[in-house]
């Protein structure tokens, strides 16, 4: 340990990489570069809309005359184009260029087949806006995740097809025995994505199932997507970029093959306890509960992975964008697994089944897990798409605390509000209209949130820019988000 | 780990099991279900709705109504929904066999609406409305002349639903002991809905232009004289208001409005929600109404507004059709029907009740669909 | 190996990101990096052993408690068998064993088939589904009405001075028996103000035989060609149906009153 306290060399073996390797490492992000910023480029602009949709949402609900008489501007039509754009737009594209880049970096081939991934973005962003403005001039399927009308799926998954194509061929030709765990993560992702999809869509739109069972198939679908697809596209990340940035090994492979599996077999029961005390038969509702208990294994094991591999180097949290934002995202993994036990379980879904808790559930995974990890990642593979540094770091530093406190303050205020809310809804002398107006300044509170996640995202969108103008900074050394005053640091980002 | 093939079984295996566990599993068990029918094949629930119903779902699907309003009643044990008179029986599969999209829904910042076409009132001949009010509730009883006792404050059973049929001003205070907790019988009632009734309103329109045929989702149609809660098919009720300590939280009829969920009521409601309950969180939906010149006269389907809502003289605001499939769509929404899978709220075959109920209840045989 | 690199060659990838052609002079950020990351072997730990069997035990006993018997009807996760059907359908049950007028039988069949259309009150729909309360086919002759019945309706017709004509009644010859038909009549015929007389399923039956080799559904030309009349055989016309109550045999005429 030196002054700074950084501890920068690993005692035994050398953490910096010889020189060859550093060749093949720039030849591949050269290869990756045009269509991980394709997909990051089109990522961002669906994540400005996205959250611009969100503003409207959260505000009109507590404010509901707000631009009321506008058919295409209506709550029930902005809330499902916002969740789509959010999932099919910003994370769903981020997760693919991140997934790109990881993928050929760690099956250390140059890019092949660019092209199959630009047709693919280029699909891709055409099915998500042919989506959004079906929604909104109203041809929502109203089926919750899959609101897309048909025309836009299929566009949809004609584009996925491309992209799954690519991940297939370049894992054929991967170099090296060893798989390492982020590419579990991410195979298992690739194919979990279009076997989801096809499965959903067959099933609700295709050869329909009858009744109640619409729904389940919908919940288990939309479940299945936050964990075997974006999570697992955010857990692979995760395990790439902490080891990656400290410069020390995974701390255990067999806690993470055990967690990747026990991910794998549990996180997919789950989907059916956001039906509890619904028209079905107990033991679906009850397995999928069963499955979140057991889904605190994968937790445990994973969150115990990354804490010992990242024991003794918390303090480079200061200073790397990536390591905050990726940490970040970690234990949010945790809290969000365990905030949805806990929401699960029957005696306490009966009080909060219906209300805003579980938006916060979704948010959590969404954002404050998934989201998080993707602009870490973001921020450690731009620089080296485009050549430069990150401009400011003030800038880093503001969207890290907006977004932190923004999702943490949402999450705050839609938990309590529902818990409130649910309270009274279960007391049956209260009228209706007292179980929204409980709920209400909570709501407003989560427009607050909203603004400072705004705020997050536009200052992202702008950073975003510079980089690919090409106006980031011509450094050799990272952008840290706080002075290293160190002396010599020959490791480091 | 080496070797991709091994990965690649465990990837398609723990994804096949969740798959046939949550989604084949299911299908296999509750996935063909037939509607129930009685012995001599009547009877049957649930029935097929089409025309304006299927677009009405349409609607209610493409302009997101999911995202605030469910379509489900819990059982009495694990929520209240009962008690809120949502429903008299918890909702059970085979309620949604027809349905596609099926609208459970996730999220409550409105009602649920399950049951919301067995609110309606059957009546569009009945005198004045009943004061079915809400029990706890003004004992809106003085305003009836349906009799109905007034309801007991506390107590969710309540007062007899007006029916229009039911001269005898029901036991329901026998069948109403607190014990029977949420005796409901309710949605049925009155219920299959029909249309609109604005009984109380001044002749203009009368919303039975504006509702398509509700489904007869529940075959007894006879307002039960016992217990029936709340049916509030509104009315005017008694100004004695200043009530609803305990009782059933619907927004509380006011007059000069049509009678609470009726066609017409439904129409003033997505028009301008917060003309009814200013509570409400609602969004206007506006856009599905038309203002336009009155030609010769008032059409029967021009909305009843009120205050700032009317349009100027002269003028008057119609439904778009996709606005009247959406309410015929609401009237059809009733799950009141007994199935005999799900104990019908109230548990205990109705000791009480029935010899109240069984001789000729005046109404129509029918037996109350709740005990 | 950390110096700047110089004049940079351009490569033609748009965006001059200052790419090097020369692979000697890598990116800053590339050279800087870390190794790929690799992985330890760390033992599992035996408190993390403690957390799996926990959640094994909890999540298991969860399971096979609240599973209402994995069963397809159990609804209920204490396992609660689904109530005997007498129970539920108890009210229905009884009254059945109690034996419903026809009245009440009618009623029955007026919800499940009827009620879409022309309304649980019988004031029908304006302008696509003519009432039954107070109409002249309903009041008048039950020969009229059991034709409609039977065979449908179809174009335009003109119930209480309104013109219908957008909708179309179908048959119900093939979906109800006679019984149905006779009970549902003289439901209609006896509801809504309505006061005319009741049927009974013989009646229906000499007419569907007399129906038998007319396929399609009439219009209102073919029935105001027929005669304004009661079928034959049965009750005596006038006769106001039994009140409900007063429990009669099935296909047997309820009793006059008056």
């Amino acid at each position: 340990m030196n002054a700074t306290g950084i501890p920068l060399k690993e005692p035994s073996v050398s953490a910096a990489a010889g020189a060859t390797e550093q060749l093949e490492r720039a030849y591949i992000d050269a290869s990756t570069r045009v269509p991980v910023l394709m997909f990051y480029t089109s990522a961002m602009a669906w994540l400005i809309l996205g959250t611009l949709l969100a503003g409207f949402v959260s505000f009109k609900l507590h404010e509901p005359d707000l631009l009321s008489n506008i058919s295409f501007l209506t709550w029930g039509r902005v809330r499902p184009a916002h969740m789509n754009v959010m999932v099919y737009g910003w994370a769903s594209m981020a997760g693919i260029g991140t997934a790109i880049w990881l993928m050929a970096r760690l099956c250390r081939t140059v890019l092949r087949y660019p092209l199959l991934l630009l047709a693919g973005a280029c699909f891709w962003n055409l099915g998500v806006l042919l989506g959004v403005c079906g929604i909104l001039l109203g041809d929502s399927t109203g089926y919750q995740w899959l609101e897309f009308p048909g025309y836009a799926a299929i566009i949809l998954f004609v584009a996925y097809t491309l992209v799954v194509s690519w991940a297939v061929l370049m894992f054929r030709y991967r170099r090296g025995e060893q798989i390492y765990i982020t590419q579990w993560y991410l195979l298992g992702a690739f194919l979990w994505f279009p076997w989801l999809y096809a499965a959903g869509q067959l099933m609700l739109f295709v050869v329909p199932v009858q009744g109640v069972l619409q729904s389940a198939v919908g919940w288990w679908y939309a479940n299945n997507l936050l964990f075997l697809w974006f999570g697992a596209i955010a857990l692979g990340t995760a395990y790439y970029m902490i080891p990656k940035v400290i410069g020390r090994p995974v701390y255990s492979y067999h806690l993470a093959t055990i967690g990747f599996w026990t991910y794998a077999l549990f996180s997919s029961w789950t989907g059916m306890q956001r039906l509890v005390d619904g028209p079905f038969p107990a033991w679906m509702i009850t397995a999928s509960i069963a499955a979140m208990i057991l889904a605190m294994i994968p937790v445990a094991t994973v969150g115990l992975n990354h804490h010992m591999t990242m024991q003794g180097y918390f303090p480079l949290m200061r200073y790397s964008p990536t390591l905050r934002f990726t940490v970040f995202g970690a234990m949010s993994y945790t809290v969000f697994s365990v905030v949805g036990l806990f929401i699960s379980l029957r005696s306490v879904a009966g009080y909060v089944n219906f209300t805003q808790t579980s938006i916060a559930y979704s948010h959590l995974g969404l954002y404050a897990f998934f989201t998080m990890v993707i602009f870490g990642a973001m921020y450690y593979i731009v620089p080296r798409l485009v050549g430069r540094e990150w401009r400011y770091a003030s800038l880093i530093k503001l969207h890290f605390w907006a977004s932190a406190y923004g999702i943490g303050l949402m999450t705050l205020m839609l938990l309590a509000g529902g818990f409130l809310q649910g309270a009274d809804m279960e007391n049956p002398t209260l009228p209706f209209s007292e179980t929204v107006e409980t709920v209400l300044p909570y709501l407003r509170g989560r427009s607050l949130a909203g603004i400072l996640l705004t705020a997050a995202h536009f200052i992202f969108a702008y950073h975003f820019g510079l980089m690919l103008l090409g106006l980031g900074r011509t450094s050799t050394v990272p952008t840290f988000l706080n002075p290293v005053e160190a002396e010599e640091t020959s490791g480091g980002h | 780990m080496k070797g991709l093939a091994p990965l690649f079984l465990g990837i398609f295996g723990t994804f096949a099991f969740s798959w046939v566990g949550l989604t084949v599993l299911p299908n296999w068990q509750i996935g063909h279900l037939n509607p129930q029918s009685d012995e001599e094949g009547t009877d049957i629930y649930p029935q097929p709705q089409s025309g304006m119903f299927e677009r009405g779902a349409r609607v209610y699907a493409a302009n997101g109504c999911i995202y605030c309003h469910s379509q489900q009643v819990r059982p009495a044990y694990a929520a209240a929904d009962i008690e809120r008179k949502w429903g008299d029986r918890r909702s059970a599969p085979r309620d949604y066999i027809f349905e596609r999209p099926v609208f459970l829904g996730k999220m409550r910042m409105g009602q649920d609406l399950a049951n919301i076409g067995a609110h309606a009132s059957a009546e569009q001949a009945s005198p004045a409305p009943t004061g079915a009010a809400p029990p706890g509730g003004s004992p809106s009883g003085g305003t009836s002349p349906a009799a109905s006792p007034a309801p007991q404050g506390g107590a969710p059973a309540a007062a007899s639903p007006a029916a229009k049929q039911s001269p005898n001003p029901s036991p329901a205070t026998q069948g109403a002991s607190p014990g029977l907790a949420g005796s409901p019988a309710t949605a049925s009632s009155p219920a299959t809905a029909a249309a609109a009734s604005p009984g109380a309103s001044p002749g203009s329109s009368s919303p039975p232009a504006g509702a398509p045929p509700p489904g007869p989702k529940t075959g007894l149609a006879s307002p039960s004289p016992a217990a029936a809660a709340n049916a509030t098919p509104g009315g005017v009720t008694a100004p004695s208001s200043g009530s609803q300590t305990a009782g059933p939280p619907w927004p509380i009829q006011t007059i000069g409005e049509p009678p609470m969920y009726s066609a017409a009521w439904h129409h003033v409601h997505l028009y301008s929600p917060r003309s009814i309950n200013f509570d409400s969180n609602m969004p206007a939906y506006r856009f599905l109404y038309k203002k336009r010149r009155i030609s010769d006269a008032r059409s029967v389907d021009a909305l009843q507004l009120t205050g700032s809502d009317a349009p100027p003289e002269g003028w008057e605001v119609v439904p778009t059709y996709d606005a009247k499939c959406l309410v015929a769509y609401m009237m059809a929404l009733n799950q009141s029907h007994p199935l005999s899978e799900v104990r019908s709220a109230g548990g205990a075959p109705p000791a009480a009740a029935s010899p109240a109920v069984s001789p000729g209840p005046a109404a129509a045989g029918s037996p109350a669909p709740a005990k | 190996m950390n110096e700047e690199p110089k004049e940079p060659a351009r490569v033609g990838q748009g965006m001059d990101y200052g790419e090097q052609a020369d692979v000697q002079q890598v990116h800053a950020a590339v050279q800087r990096e870390k190794r790929e990351p690799r992985v330890g072997a760390e033992p599992l730990s035996i408190w993390l052993i403690a957390i799996y069997g926990l959640a094994i035990f909890f999540g298991g006993a969860y399971l096979g408690r609240y599973s209402g018997n994995f069963s397809s009807g159990g609804l209920d996760p204490m396992g609660a068998p689904p109530p005997a059907k007498k129970a539920v359908a108890g009210p229905a049950g009884g009254e059945q064993a109690a034996e419903l007028s026809p009245h009440d039988r009618g009623k029955k069949v007026f919800s499940a088939n009827c009620q879409t259309c022309h309304q649980a009150n019988g004031q029908g729909v304006p302008g696509q589904y003519p009432p039954l309360a107070g109409s002249e086919f309903t009041t008048g002759g039950s020969r009229r009405m059991g034709m409609i019945v039977l065979k449908g309706l179809q174009g335009p017709v003109k119930v209480k001075g309104q013109q219908y004509g957008t909708a179309v009644m179908q048959p119900w010859d093939k979906t109800l028996t006679d019984k149905q038909i006779a009970d549902v009549m003289t439901y209609e015929r006896s509801e809504w103000g309505n006061s005319a007389s009741p049927l009974t399923p013989e009646q229906i039956a000499a007419l569907r035989k007399e129906l038998a080799n007319h396929p399609e559904s009439f219009t209102e030309h073919d029935i105001l060609a027929a005669p304004d009349e009661d079928l034959s055989g049965g009750a005596p016309a006038g006769g106001a149906p039994a009140k409900p109550g007063e429990a009669s045999k099935p296909g047997e005429p309820p009793k006059p009153h008056g």
